[in-house]
């Protein structure tokens, strides 16, 4: 396991030297590849922060227990030029996650695909928020 | 009589001033040299150029020159530019938005085990780049950065010896830009980013200011003629000065934290980056600049691009507040470790 | 000169009265009341504005406390004089802060706490009054429709619009700024602060709900005054006020320093997931 860790974090090494922007960070280390998930629950908070974007979920599991998860996203600066606002995504909307679990076990995981789960579309689809023109531009 | 023809004369020149402003703000594309037209240069109230702006400098051109490419600096057009790269000539380094063919994607979302980004608008097409036809940032017949000096090949590779080692340690043994120190792009010189290459410039009296969104760092440059500051100061983006030459702003920066690297390799204490910042029409500031290390790379080189006017804002990259991935990846690790 | 016949001299006294009450009628228009400063006529920029431009300072006890307080014995018994809490004067208007009970009782757990809880032990932005007034310098670089304000601490920035009034897409930790002019003065209306922030290290606090109106306004060669208007109706029973003056950075070559501080606040931060925990908690 830890030679595996290792070997996956070669990557990571040489990245001191010429870091890709879209791998700053060695999510290798955070998330496991061996974990995938599909998480369905409701939105409770949208924490519109950098480097990454965080949604909190409530899901119930089978047993009707709630358990509340956080979700990895991108930045939200670009969503920002792109006329989507906190309103974006308000408590309460059901949406679907897949993606990876967190390495250390917590009820956390990035996430690769978000869609609502009223009609399967694509959160932030189409690049632009229906609208758009926000901030005064 | 002679007041009436000053007064004709001083409101022909304000009509074709007027008209070639509006002609200029029709185009958005920047030629690759200082375009010939009749365009007048905006300025400050205290007469300098006018450099003021919300830009973007994103691009698609690589940092380095596509091997096959050899000495060509432009691709003829757009079609020649198109050709090329259906042709599998691609450049390579920091700076492109291209994304790595990932081995393991089942999702096709261009990484495994990351979120997808391009549903956050990340790098997508919503992005505004400068056009251009050049065929590398990095100027001249090689088009890439020199080789190393064999004590800057030395230094790098204890480096790289000592992180293979202890980068799972500590926060402070990870990458500098996912300890939101520094993102490695701000320089100077100053690099296109992946995403959120946006950056914003300020001019006040005796001083320019620009931020970089990535990540928040804000350089306020001197150009009063002042002299650097002392050199026990070392700084994530060095101490810069700056001064005119005609409507030209050149920044010159020393002094940089031993821990910077520009293009891949540390620098050294003598290291100098000049950059040159160009209004070439109402959107378009071309921006060039010049790495001489010579304990570091055998010799300069040089790079330029364009960043084009966006308006809107520079968006708040609080990255260090927000680095709840320090944590998670250090409690990975720990994790992994137990296993 | 021959004594003066009684009518004219009541006449010149009657004259005299009213000059002298009229020179010390124009001495008390130009003389400064004692409750406001002089009316320093603020030097100009190039297109008419008052002149902001420079590198300010706070120099006062605010960001230790911000209301009126006496020394105090620091959260760090090892660090022992050189980080406990000098008396302050105070620098809201009042004296007091209006907190709700329940806001007062939480400020109270915040000073308890505060070692652990204040944003600044771990270089996180100071948000807006407190980035004002913390011990470091910030530069204000005035454009024309846009100022930049730079602050040395964490390298935090505002981007001042002057232009028409734009909406922030989401809260920050420096807010979103709109400016315009009244008269010389410099008026900065922030919103969309998160609630991340404090008001200084003794746990005064706000919530998301808080917006701050600034005025800048020169009082001297190289004095600014600053006041701020506070208003958050979930934590307190009112709008207050917070005023200070900001002094000049005068030496030669005066410029702002990187403390960018990610680097010092790592060990606090993150020093408990090491692979070999450190000895001690000092060097």
């Amino acid at each position: 396991m830890k030679t595996k860790l290792l070997v996956v974090l070669a990557g990571a090494g040489m990245l001191l030297a010429a870091v890709p922007v879209w791998a700053h960070h060695a999510f290798a280390a955070e998330f496991d590849e061996k974990k995938p998930l599909k998480l369905q629950g409701i939105v409770t908070k949208w924490e519109l922060v950098n480097p990454h974007s965080w949604i909190h979920l409530d899901v119930k599991g089978p047993d009707g227990k709630i358990t509340p998860w956080m979700v990895e996203g991108g930045s939200p600066n670009s969503l920002f030029r792109n006329g989507f606002t906190k309103e974006s995504l308000p408590e309460g909307t059901e949406i679907i996650v897949e993606g990876y679990r967190a390495k250390d076990g917590a009820d956390r995981a990035v996430g690769a695909n978000l869609t609502y789960a009223k009609d399967g579309k694509r959160l932030f689809m189409g690049g632009s928020a229906p609208g758009a023109g926000g901030d005064g531009k | 009589m002679r007041r009436h023809v000053l007064s004709s004369l001083i409101a022909l020149v304000a009509v074709v001033s007027l008209a070639s402003t509006l002609a200029a703000q029709a185009q958005v594309a920047a030629k690759p040299a200082p375009a010939a037209k009749a365009w007048t240069m905006p300025r400050t109230p205290d007469g300098k150029p006018d450099l003021q702006g919300v830009y973007s400098n994103a691009t698609t051109i690589p940092v380095a020159r596509p091997a096959n490419l050899g000495a060509k600096e432009f691709y003829t057009d757009e079609a020649d530019k198109a050709a090329s790269a259906a042709a599998g000539g691609r450049g390579g380094g920091r700076g492109g938005a291209a994304r790595p063919a990932a081995a393991a994607d089942p999702e096709g979302n261009g990484l495994a085990v990351h979120y997808d980004t391009s549903q956050f608008g990340l790098g997508g097409p919503t992005v505004k780049r400068a056009a251009s036809l050049r065929t590398s940032i990095i100027t001249g017949p090689e088009g890439r950065v020199p080789a190393l000096t064999p004590d800057a090949a030395k230094r790098g590779a204890e480096r790289r010896a000592f992180q293979q080692e202890h980068q799972w340690d500590s926060a402070q043994t990870r990458p500098l830009a996912e300890r939101c120190v520094t993102w490695g792009f701000e320089g100077p010189p100053m690099m296109p980013v992946g995403y959120n290459s946006t950056l914003q410039i300020v001019q006040g009296q005796g001083f320019v200011s620009i931020v970089q969104e990535m990540i928040h760092d804000t350089r306020v440059i001197p150009t009063d003629g002042r002299p650097h500051a002392p050199a026990e100061i070392k700084q994530w983006m060095g101490d810069s000065r700056g001064h005119w030459e005609g409507d030209t702003l050149v920044v010159e920066t020393v002094n940089y934290n031993p821990l910077v690297s520009i293009q891949g390799a540390m620098v050294s204490d003598v290291a100098k980056v000049t950059e040159r910042f160009t209004r070439i029409d109402a959107d378009t500031v071309q921006y060039q600049f010049t790495v001489d290390d010579p304990k570091t790379w055998v010799k300069p080189f040089s790079g330029e691009y364009n960043m084009v006017k966006i308006g809107g804002n520079v968006y708040e990259y609080a990255c260090h507040e927000g680095n709840y991935g320090m944590a998670n990846n250090l409690s990975g690790a720990r994790a992994t470790e137990k296993k | 000169m021959r004594i003066q016949s009684g009518k004219m001299q009541s006449r010149l006294t009657k004259w005299s009265v009213v000059a002298v009450a009229g020179a010390a009628i124009c001495l008390l228009a130009v003389m400064p009341s004692p409750a406001q400063a002089p009316a320093y006529k603020a030097p100009k920029t190039k297109d008419g504005k008052a002149d902001l431009n420079g590198i300010w300072q706070a120099m006062n006890e605010a960001n230790w406390d911000i209301r009126p307080h006496g020394a105090s014995q620091g959260p760090v018994f090892s660090l022992g004089a050189a980080y406990s809490t000098p008396a302050g004067l105070g620098v809201v208007e009042g004296g007091d802060i209006p907190y709700k009970p329940e806001a007062a009782a939480k400020q109270k757990a915040n000073y308890a706490d505060r070692l652990k809880l204040d944003p600044e032990v771990k270089c996180y932005m100071g948000g807006v009054p407190r980035s004002t007034y913390m011990p470091y310098p910030f530069q204000i670089v005035q454009g024309t429709d846009t100022m930049m304000f730079v602050y040395e601490y964490a390298g935090a920035v505002r981007v001042i619009n002057m232009a028409a009034p734009t909406k922030a897409p989401a809260d920050s930790w420096m807010g979103w700024s709109n400016g315009h002019w009244e008269g010389d003065s410099l008026v900065v209306d922030v919103t969309s602060l998160n609630d991340q922030t404090w008001f200084d290290r003794a746990g005064n606090w706000h919530s998301d709900q808080l917006h701050v109106i600034e005025r800048y306004t020169r009082i001297g060669p190289d004095a600014l005054q600053y006041e701020a208007t506070i208003d958050d109706p979930k934590v307190f029973t009112r709008q207050w006020k917070m005023s200070m003056p900001l002094y000049r950075r005068m030496e030669k070559n005066a410029q702002l320093l990187e403390y960018k501080c990610v680097e010092f606040a790592e060990e606090v931060l993150y020093g408990h997931l090491r692979k070999q925990p450190l000895k001690g908690d000092s060097k």
